[in-house]
């Protein structure tokens, strides 16, 4: 497991690209940015090639991307504001069923209301009403705090459970749930339609589309995230967090920055929620509360993807996403290929048992002895990289007046 | 695994991912899936089908909520691939079965279905509603048959799956008719049914609303869902509603739980139960006392069933898995393979082992003989169950598997009469 | 609905709104010690759980269940002293997020290892209801009501004389001064935890029976854990009263709602779920701490 993580983590300006800062008196650390970046975007953009005929790889990936932009939503929430939520499944939801309703064919079925909306627009409007539904929220969690604001955002998974197998009509009901339409950009169908163009000798076919769909979608989020983070938002979003009575007393209207913070994290969560929708090729409410793309265990595992990157930070959730839906998914194909886990047949140790093994520890073990999380040890790593820099020195442009460095959680490499 | 597991060719190309980084240039290249192209003996073949092995997949449930079940499945369909493959093959060609387990979760079968789809012909067993339902698209895309280990007839609309045996709905109006004829319920009369909200416990709900509708019953309804356990309250409520008859298409312990609160609530009203409703495992259990009231309508005969074939397939399985769970996967199991074998021989005598020549083969077979494991099969009319005969049996703590046939291949009037939702004409 | 039915709902209610009760206690235990809301204790119960099973057969089930219910006790010190106790420099917040960690693990260990048995521990009680003046009271519920009186007094009074409670208590009001004045706060924390854990042992005798889940030990009894979190939140999480009466609420509303009966179908299956949290959700946005729970002031 230790192997998993420390290579990720050896990647600190994870995943989608950083844009590199032009910080004339760290040449050595830029170059190493600078590098790194075009290594790992020259590879997340390869992928569909490297991994060939075994498109389950590119399945997995796929899946990682879903919960890395669900996680830069989480992160935001959690660790920037200050809010903890366990509600990020029931923006996932709300997110899949409002895109298959939008871009529903109305024609398709006399149960199912569909809109027909082109499937750009649906995508934008399923992140719209998220948004605003995290608004409607929002008065409720501006009366509460910390755990009793955790406690009582699972009573929206309960909600989701309960109006997904009530609202048919929408849903498609947990018999068969409902197809999402094939998503299209101006004409291109993300789909097997012919004819595939070809890429080094790799047909783009449907999952290879998909992919280069989630990374696009992936990057915006990413770079839309830091941009906040960076921001007068993001200030705003930690001096509530630090302390409600001091932000106030500095001019910041706290339940507006509050609600704010709900709005944003449950858009990103409807995107995570469209693509998972394209991902399954499946829009289906859950059975039960526990087990389900929109269940108690995906709240947990996205908290889990939050504190493994650490909170508040945006790269480390992307590696966070990395470990604990990349995992899973990568020891289930790893069951199937190659045999391990052979003698599980009967309560023995399985993919789905020793992936919770790896992502428990890795919170117990993050909270224990590394409170700041992958994010925490990235920073760490680049300093040794980069033996000329004195880590506490405050950067230009990012350290607010008159007071002591800030440190915004965010930047693995600040 | 119980079944053969055969490490792949692409052991190198995965470790090679597991260090993401390091992997540069060393990738696979795609390898295109062979044309369509004439093989030995002169038999078409696209994917799964080589000159000397016919590879069908089998995504099945070992470590998810029917693992007894399903590890009693797969093991029936080694059973029927080892008595072809010592029998000399089909086509001249040996069986192979490549298994995956889902566990029972739809995201978790999405991703393993792409890595099973280029090495397969189609699929033995697809065990599960939210499998089948989230998968639908892919194999009327990659146009995959496969046969369901779940019993819906609201999927019959897929001309991609081959049904084996008869339907939820079907099991559940047969059974109550069984019900009637046995004088345990009357005409008029009020009765409650506890179903699992999703496809499994709705298409039972469709045959009870039916065989009322015919009858002048009233149903009460109380959906549920698959991890609920206590039925306690629900069972209260019905009676109030003062039923005399309780239907139920639930998981085996929700089963027990109505069960109990049936003899603790002083209610002692006839319970039946379709295939999946029982677990010989219950007689184990607090409820075991309580058991007595329920008579289970399947598709497929009991472990314990008498049918000649049925005893055959139950005497290998306890020789090849000693200690294994004894229910009715085996059964099920072994006859997937069977209808399989028929369409395998048919497309063989067409020249056409391709995917396209599969659907073919299936649709032209209007009489497939299982020797009673399920009734006599047609798959001539698509969207109609194959056939409409259930095996009714009731709990016995005797009996091997736990339950006694009681009627074999029973069908109603009223089963006979009924439209299933895709049926035309 | 008639009011036979309606009695039957109300007593089926009754008796597991005790148990829900003696596990939203061990909640509140802990919170009123540390503030830290333990995620982790739904597999303390499974702990317990585990032990019974394992042992029932060799040792018969008196003893199992007094074995399992140290265990439970000692899983709880283990974890507060083996890992919540070295994380120092970790705030409630995080320490809550620890101990869902630890809830993963434990969990999946368990559930892995009662793999399909999915056993039922109930042995001398469960399945023989007794049937009083038209209503059948199931016998599990009826000794859990009787126990959890019992434990629950016995609490009250210890939590009000002893040393034990008057440091706890003090330990709430000001973790500071209560260091001042000599208590060890290590010491009070530590048994915090050590009577959370035995009564979450003790409720798993009840939960996995027949009589109270239908259900035997596995992933459905770690569930029922979870109900118990609106019982303590809306009693107020830091009020050992308001855990006993959120659990009796959250038991008989969970009775009358999931009974399915001609008024209730049109909200369909997942109401009675739902309307647990719902109602816990109205309680708070009227009352943000809770029934009972102290209101907390924001200081500058």
């Amino acid at each position: 497991m230790s192997e998993v993580v420390s290579e990720k983590v050896g990647s600190p300006p994870a995943a989608p690209p950083a844009e590199p800062r032009a910080t004339a008196s760290r040449p050595r650390r830029n170059r190493i940015k600078i590098a790194a970046t075009a290594v790992l975007v020259l590879f997340l953009v390869l992928l569909p090639i490297l991994v060939g005929s075994e498109v389950a790889y590119l399945k997995v990936a796929q899946y990682i991307l879903i919960g890395a932009v669900g996680g830069i939503g989480l992160t935001l929430l959690v660790g920037q504001a200050g809010q903890l939520s366990l509600a990020h499944p029931f923006f996932l939801l709300v997110g899949a069923v409002s895109y298959a309703v939008l871009a529903g064919d109305p024609e398709e079925s006399d149960d199912l209301v569909g809109l027909g909306l082109p499937p750009l627009l649906a995508l934008v409007g399923a992140i719209v009403i998220c948004g605003l539904i995290g608004l409607a929220f929002a008065p409720v969690a501006g009366r509460l705090r910390g755990i009793y604001l955790g406690v009582a955002s699972l009573s929206l998974v309960f909600l989701g459970l309960w109006l997904g197998q009530s609202l048919e009509a929408f849903t498609g009901g947990t018999s068969s749930g409902r197809t999402p339409p094939t998503f299209e950009l101006f004409g291109f169908p993300f789909s097997n339609a012919e004819p595939s163009p070809t890429l080094f000798g790799v047909a783009i076919e449907k999952q290879q589309r998909l992919w280069y769909l989630f990374l696009v979608l992936a990057a915006i989020s990413y770079l839309l995230a830091r941009g906040a983070v960076n921001s007068r938002i993001g200030r705003s979003w930690r001096a509530v967090r630090d302390n409600e009575a001091a932000a106030t007393a500095m001019g910041v209207n706290v339940t507006r920055v509050k609600a704010g913070a709900f709005v944003i994290s449950s858009a990103f969560a409807g995107l995570a929620g469209v693509m998972t929708a394209l991902w399954l090729d499946l829009v289906k409410p859950d059975e039960n509360e526990f087990t389900g793309s929109y269940s108690l265990t995906v709240s947990i595992a996205f908290l889990a993807i939050v504190i493994i990157g650490g909170l508040g930070s945006v790269p480390g959730a992307v590696v966070g996403a990395a470990v604990v839906f990349g995992l899973q998914q990568f020891f289930l194909l790893g069951a199937n290929e190659f045999g391990w886990f052979a003698d599980a047949e009967f309560g023995g140790l399985n993919a789905v048992v020793l992936s919770a093994f790896v992502y428990g520890a890795a919170v117990v073990l993050v909270v224990l002895f590394e409170p700041g999380g992958a994010a925490a040890v990235g920073r760490r790593l680049v300093a040794r990289l980069s033996p000329s820099d004195i880590p506490s020195a405050p950067r230009g442009g990012r350290s607010t007046p008159g007071s002591e460095p800030e440190r915004n959680d965010d930047d693995p490499t600040a | 695994m119980i079944l053969r597991r055969r490490a792949g060719r692409s052991a190198t190309l995965a470790a090679a991912l597991a260090s993401t980084l390091v992997l540069a240039a060393c990738g696979s290249t795609a390898d295109t899936p062979a044309d369509t192209a004439a093989g030995a003996g002169g038999v078409k073949t696209d994917k799964g089908v080589t000159d000397t092995t016919i590879t069908l997949g089998i995504m099945g449930d070992t470590s998810g909520v029917f693992k007894n079940l399903g590890a009693a499945i797969n093991a029936g369909n080694q059973l029927w691939a080892d008595d072809v493959n010592a029998a000399g093959g089909i086509c001249d060609r040996t069986i192979q079965l490549e298994v995956v387990d889902h566990g029972y979760k739809a995201d978790t079968a999405k991703t393993l279905y792409p890595q099973l789809e280029p090495k397969i012909l189609g699929i033995v067993q697809l065990l599960g509603s939210p499998v089948l339902a989230a998968l639908k698209q892919n194999l009327i895309d990659d146009n995959v048959t496969a046969a369901p280990a779940s019993w819906s007839s609201e999927i019959l609309n897929n001309p991609n799956i081959m049904m084996i045996g008869t339907t939820y709905d079907l099991e559940v109006i047969n059974g109550l008719a069984y019900l009637q004829q046995e004088g345990l319920l009357a005409d008029g009369a009020t009765i409650g049914h506890i179903y699992i909200d999703g496809e499994y416990g709705g298409n039972g709900l469709k045959g009870s609303k039916y065989y009322a509708d015919k009858h002048g019953m009233t149903v009460k309804e109380a959906k549920i869902t698959s991890t609920d356990t206590d039925l306690t309250n629900i069972v209260t409520g019905l009676r109030g509603d003062g039923v005399t008859a309780i239907v139920l298409t639930t998981t085996p312990g929700q089963t027990a739980s109505a069960l109990a609160a049936n003899q603790a609530l002083g209610l002692n009203v006839p319970v039946l139960g379709n295939n999946p409703t029982f677990d010989p495992a219950l007689l184990q259990s607090p409820a075991a006392g309580a058991l007595g009231n329920l008579y289970v309508a399947a598709s497929s005969p009991p472990f314990s069933s008498q049918t000649p074939k049925a005893a055959a397939v139950a005497k290998a399985y306890k020789e090849a898995y000693p200690g294994a769970p004894l229910n009715a996967g085996t059964n099920v199991g072994y006859v997937e393979g069977l209808v399989w074998q028929n369409v395998l021989t048919k497309a063989c005598e067409n020249g056409d082992m391709t995917r396209a020549g599969i659907q073919t083969a299936l649709t032209s077979l209007t009489a497939v003989d299982t020797e009673d494991l399920v009734g006599e099969l047609d798959y001539s009319s698509p969207g109609a169950p194959p056939t409409r005969g259930v095996y009714i049996a009731k709990v016995d703590p005797a009996a091997e598997g736990g339950v006694t046939e009681v009627a074999t291949v029973f069908t109603a009037p009223e089963a006979e009469s009924y439209k299933a939702p895709f049926q035309e004409g | 609905m008639d009011l036979a039915t309606f009695v039957q709902l109300f007593v089926n209610g009754l008796g597991k709104g005790a148990v829900y009760a003696l596990l939203a206690l061990g909640f509140v235990i802990i919170f009123k010690a540390t503030e830290v809301v333990n995620f982790a204790h739904g597999s303390l119960v499974l702990v317990g759980g585990y032990v019974v099973y394992a042992l029932k057969d060799t040792l018969g089930w008196p003893a199992a269940a007094l074995v399992g219910i140290v265990s439970a006790a000692l899983a709880g010190l283990i974890l507060e002293r083996g890992l919540l106790a070295n994380a120092r420099s970790a705030d409630h917040n995080s320490l809550a997020l620890l101990t869902i960690g630890v809830d993963v693990i434990i969990t999946e260990e368990i559930v892995r290892r009662v793999g399909a048995d999915i056993p039922f521990i109930g042995d001398p009680y469960d399945s023989q209801p007794i049937q009083l003046a038209g209503v059948t009271i199931f016998r599990t519920q009826a000794i859990a009501l009787v126990v959890g009186a019992v434990l629950i007094t016995a609490f009250f009074l210890a939590f009000r004389f002893s040393n034990w409670g008057v440091a706890m208590r003090a330990q709430a009001e000001n973790k500071e001064a209560a260091a001042l004045m000599g208590i060890r706060s290590s010491r009070v924390t530590a048994t915090a935890w050590l009577v959370a854990g035995a009564l979450a042992g003790v409720a798993v005798l009840f939960m996995a029976t027949q009589d109270f889940s239908g259900a035997g030990l596995g992933r459905g009894t770690h569930a029922i854990a979870l109900i118990a979190f609106p019982a303590a939140i809306l009693g107020g999480l830091d009020s050992t009263a308001g855990a006993i009466v959120g659990g009796l609420i959250v038991g008989v509303t969970e009775a009358l709602t999931s009974a399915n009966v001609d008024f209730l179908p049109f909200l369909g299956p997942e109401f009675s779920k739902s309307a647990v949290f719902l109602v816990m959700l109205v309680v708070l946005v009227i009352r943000p701490s809770g029934l009972f729970g102290t209101k907390e002031l924001s200081r500058v």
